[in-house]
């Protein structure tokens, strides 16, 4: 059973290292997000491979198994990054808003 | 009633979307009344604008917006457009027929002489406006009342004027339909004045305008309101 998780979860990890650097080769991510994504995919394939490595982590937490660990983290990382897009996205949508009715006024016939 | 002098300088201020059928006769229709007319064009696609510079009105400014920003943005462009062409007040009406040019007179007269800062229209609903509208505007209204102490009994209308001095304390940030309890929340928080006057609504189109997920949204963003404004 854990092992099926496991190559889904290699399986995921993989194809999202794929995407990184296909953007990457797109150029619409620069170097250090490449980076960034690189070191995150890397070390969730290095736990996913050696869930041990993460007992002692989770027992401090008072987690019991490294599977709801890794659980937990994953809510917390998907929660703050719909949070950072949310707001980017607004702050896109203002951006868009301000320059569409400055073109829209300076352009206003009669 | 026509107004051959106006002592206080109102504009209309008309935003739509994709109204080619309408548009052109609301125009005509606000011939009469001599008031400058700003008519703002949400990226229509249906060609509502062409049809507006064909007909070659007199004291109608047509401002086109690129993209299809919502009603909010649209109204917001037509109160900047207007203010900073020596507007004193404004009256926005919908683009889709729905208003009645004959109401005018009634928002002008509350307007004039600064009586109150805004005026909404009350539509009166013996002509036909949709059961699921009427509930989630009473609905609307019965929020805006007990976390903004301010009750509009037509919140959702689209037919309302506010003075210069009122939108610099109002100025919304609502993109979308949520202007409209917005304008009525903000009003609420600052106190400002207003009065209400009955008009008459025609439903050409039962399809367009707030859905249940806008009214949804709306509701969702009255909550917000009360923490952000």
């Amino acid at each position: 059973m854990i092992i099926g998780l496991q190559i889904i979860a290699l399986i995921f990890a993989f194809s999202m290292v794929y995407f990184a650097v296909l953007h990457f080769k797109r150029g619409e991510i620069g170097k250090g997000e490449i980076l960034s994504w690189a070191v995150m995919w890397g070390a969730a394939i290095v736990v996913i491979i050696f869930p041990e490595l993460l007992r002692k982590f989770a027992s401090t937490f008072l987690v019991t198994r490294v599977f709801d660990l890794m659980t937990i983290g994953g809510f917390i990382l998907v929660i703050s990054l719909v949070g950072s897009a949310y707001l980017r996205t607004k702050r896109n949508e203002k951006k868009i808003e301000e320059l569409v009715r400055r073109e829209a006024l300076k352009k206003a016939t009669k | 009633m026509v107004f051959e002098k106006s002592d206080m300088k109102i504009f209309i201020v008309i935003p739509f979307h994709n109204e080619k059928k309408h548009i052109v006769e609301v125009l005509k229709s606000l011939g009469k009344y001599k008031l400058p007319v700003v008519v703002v064009d949400d990226g229509s696609k249906d060609g509502s604008g062409s049809g507006i510079e064909k007909a070659k009105f007199k004291n109608v400014t047509l401002i086109n917006h690129k993209i299809n920003l919502g009603k909010g943005a649209a109204m917001k462009t037509g109160a900047e457009y207007s203010f900073s062409h020596g507007a004193e007040a404004i009256i926005f009406m919908d683009g889709d027929g729905q208003h009645k040019a004959s109401d005018i007179p009634q928002f002008k007269e509350s307007l004039e002489g600064g009586k109150v800062a805004a005026v909404f229209g009350t539509r009166n609903y013996k002509y036909g406006i949709p059961l699921l509208r009427f509930l989630g505007n009473k609905f609307a209204s019965f929020m805006l009342a007990v976390l903004f102490k301010i009750y509009i009994s037509d919140v959702l209308c689209g037919f309302k004027g506010i003075t210069k001095g009122a939108y610099k304390k109002i100025k919304w940030e609502s993109v979308g339909y949520g202007v409209e309890t917005e304008m009525v929340a903000r009003i609420g928080k600052e106190k400002l004045s207003f009065s209400e006057v009955p008009i008459e609504a025609i439903y050409h189109d039962k399809v367009k305008g707030v859905t249940i997920l806008d009214g949804l949204g709306i509701i969702a963003e009255i909550i917000k309101w009360r923490f952000t404004i």
